[in-house]
């Protein structure tokens, strides 16, 4: 039992990462109906940025969180001006082709980018708190704790921003419906713009948070930005709710399915197939996914 | 018109042909391989690059022609290695040298063999690389079956009866999985006592080894080793996540980082405290004999670039000087000659004097260079260099 205990913390803790990464996606999709294929890279991206923060100029780490998050929140917004907003002033034709080839084009971009930067190798962001919790026979590393408390902090903050706030209305009013949110007013070009800052400035933020677990590298952001999307569909295209829920099922599932499921001796082998197998399985059941809509695409 | 656009791509065509062929014969190319970013170990892939250019420098000249060196990045995948050496082919080059990855070398081999083109593997142990006999093929780091049956006699020495791991799935990982199954698994330690060893096979890109790690701490008796059979980062957090479980190292349990990444600094940025008393393994280290070559090599790479090389370095280095060496000895460019001059070659390297076996028993000797050698050390205080690491075997180097 104490084993099984162990094991379901941390898929819980590694389910809220995924989380903090995932909602940004669910977020760009919901409003702008496109999957941000950059966005793994935006979580790089907000890694290295918080690690020269706190190692350059001597931030706090946490500190240097909410730092990377601005900065690459101001990344995303630039990339939707300048690369996104013709999808909806109508000067593309082919919408879908054009924004899964544009996105795809700025993640190579931003690898590449960060390779002549910061250079090939593996770094280690400052600890959040440096050592370990034990609570009886539970041993958990204190970065893993703080970084729970911040996604759970990020993830509850945004909500109520979405849900209680007017700027959270008028997301919501874009996202149900572009037109009808212009006639009352609502200007959806720089909705567009607030959603996709946001959205990647929560994985920059979730970049940072797993910097020194996980350590960062300029490759370091292709899976997590698979498993976004993996969660995404999973929990519904566009669906906050959704990503929440994909996100620590896909925590659960690979730390309990690695021990439990298969083979432990090659657990780990296949620890990164369980999303997808979930996600087989949900779709065949729910083909618009747990929490998803049916009508998602770009108008 | 159509006849003076016809003549002007006959003359275009003269030039292309003539340029491209007086290129090739004004100069001599040697190929380079070498993992020099993500997902490859790109630390190790950097300093071969530099070591071959600095092999490449010295020489000055082979055949009384410049030498061209031309190194590819692999990226540690396959198919770049593939691509890369099929590049390096079309380019004209007279040999190739380098890698790190096994499973990259896998692929190359393929085309070496393929495209007739000698390649010497610098820093891939895997066994099948030289086992499948390939004429083109040689190698001079050692093979897994010649150094890790050693860390089974040391783990029977120091009288180990729990011993797990993790092993990433490549030729390289599943390679040394096998033979401490074969050597170590099941047998005796030095008490008499049989040893169990238990792995884990991971994909190369998991980065949360936690449900696997308390899997082992729940084990009771505690393991008395944990053999951490990765490279990269993923190395580094094994290594890491080990400490924060609190399952190594301490009294009851030691951890081996057996991939080269641990002995770069990046090993102390990355795993900070959780390395003191860890324990890895090195090809070169001073207690092996520092000859002149080395010392020499040592100092030019140290004023090149502020860091101490470690072995892939110095076997990348003497890679290309054997190459050289071949070709001179050829007289030519062509590979067959320069695979008969490598299967007579005596190189007094930094490394030792390089020569390769003709035996094909055990198969994986057949054009591997008997005499590379490698020690297990350990690290007995953070940030400490692999040089100034205490050396734990074999025991007749011990001082």
């Amino acid at each position: 039992m104490d084993f099984f205990v162990a094991q379901a913390l941390n898929g819980l803790i590694i389910g809220l990462l995924y989380a903090l990464i995932a909602i940004g996606l669910s977020l760009i999709f919901s409003v702008l109906k496109l999957v941000n294929f950059a966005h793994g890279e935006c979580c790089m991206m907000g890694a290295f940025v918080s690690y020269y923060f706190s190692t350059l100029f001597g931030i706090n780490p946490l500190i240097a969180v909410f730092l990377s998050m601005v900065v690459v929140f101001l990344l995303g917004v630039a990339m939707q001006y300048f690369f996104l907003r013709p999808l909806y002033t109508g000067a593309v034709e082919r919408k879908d082709e054009y924004a899964i080839l544009i996105t795809f084009g700025l993640g190579i971009f931003f690898q590449n980018l960060a390779m002549s930067l910061f250079g090939p190798w593996t770094k280690k962001s400052q600890d959040f708190l440096s050592g370990v919790t034990s609570i009886g026979f539970l041993t958990v590393d204190n970065n893993r704790l703080v970084v729970s408390f911040v996604a759970i902090a990020i993830v509850l903050a945004l909500l109520l921003i979405i849900n209680k706030t007017f700027v959270g209305k008028a997301l919501r009013a874009v996202s149900q419906d572009r037109d009808a949110a212009a006639i009352v007013g609502i200007n959806s070009h720089r909705i567009n713009m607030l959603a996709f800052g946001v959205g990647v400035a929560l994985a920059g933020g979730a970049g940072a948070l797993i910097g020194p677990i996980f350590l960062i590298s300029p490759m370091m952001g292709i899976l997590p930005g698979i498993k976004s999307f993996v969660i995404i569909v999973l929990g519904g295209m566009g669906s906050i709710k959704g990503a929440i829920i994909g996100s620590l099922l896909l925590g659960e599932i690979e730390s309990l399915g690695s021990i439990y499921l298969l083979d432990p001796t090659r657990g780990l082998a296949y620890k990164n197939a369980f999303g997808v197998l979930l996600l087989a399985i949900v779709l065949l059941v729910k083909p618009t996914g747990l929490f998803g809509e049916r009508h998602v695409r770009m108008e | 018109m159509k006849t003076f656009l016809t003549f002007m791509g006959v003359i275009g065509l003269v030039v292309c042909i003539g340029g491209s062929l007086g290129w090739s014969q004004d100069q001599v190319i040697l190929g380079g391989v070498a993992p020099l970013s993500a997902p490859g170990a790109a630390e190790s892939g950097a300093e071969m690059k530099i070591a071959m250019e600095m092999a490449v420098s010295e020489i000055g000249q082979i055949l009384g022609k410049p030498i061209k060196l031309q190194v590819e990045d692999t990226r540690g995948l396959p198919e770049e290695g593939t691509a890369a050496m099929n590049r390096l082919a079309d380019a004209g080059a007279a040999g190739v040298v380098g890698e790190f990855h096994s499973a990259v070398a896998n692929a190359e081999i393929e085309v070496a063999n393929q495209r007739k083109l000698p390649l010497i593997i610098a820093e891939a142990w895997a066994d099948v690389i030289t086992a499948k006999h390939y004429p083109y093929v040689f190698r001079i780091a050692p093979a897994n079956s010649l150094f890790y049956t050693k860390v089974s006699d040391w783990v029977k020495a120091i009288g180990a009866q729990n011993v797990v791991a993790i092993v990433e799935n490549t030729d390289w990982g599943l390679g040394i999985d096998t033979v401490f199954k074969e050597t170590l698994h099941d047998q005796k330690n030095i008490d008499g006592d049989p040893v169990q060893y238990t792995s884990i096979v991971a994909e190369r890109t998991v980065t949360d080894f936690t449900p696997q790690l308390l899997r082992y701490k729940s084990m009771s008796p505690r393991p008395d080793l944990v053999m951490d059979i990765f490279t990269g980062t993923g190395e580094y957090l094994i290594v890491k996540q080990t400490g924060e479980l609190g399952l190594a190292p301490n009294r009851e349990t030691l951890v081996f980082a057996v991939g080269t990444s641990a002995l770069y600094p990046e090993y102390w940025e990355t795993v900070g405290k959780y390395g003191v008393f860890s324990i890895t393994k090195t090809g070169y280290h001073p207690l092996l004999g520092v000859t002149p070559a080395i010392k020499k090599f040592n100092a030019e790479f140290e004023a090149k670039t502020g860091k101490t090389p470690t072995f892939a370095a110095m076997e990348a280095y003497d890679s290309i000087h054997v190459l050289a060496q071949a070709i001179e000895q050829a007289g030519s460019t062509a590979s067959d000659a320069i695979v008969a001059a490598l299967e007579k070659i005596k190189y007094d390297g930094v490394l030792g004097t390089i020569y390769f076996s003709a035996d094909k028993k055990p198969d994986y000797m057949y054009h591997q260079w008997p005499g590379a050698k490698a020690v297990i050390i350990q690290y007995t205080a953070e940030g400490q260099k692999y040089t100034d690491a205490e050396l734990l075997w074999p025991a007749a180097l011990m001082p």
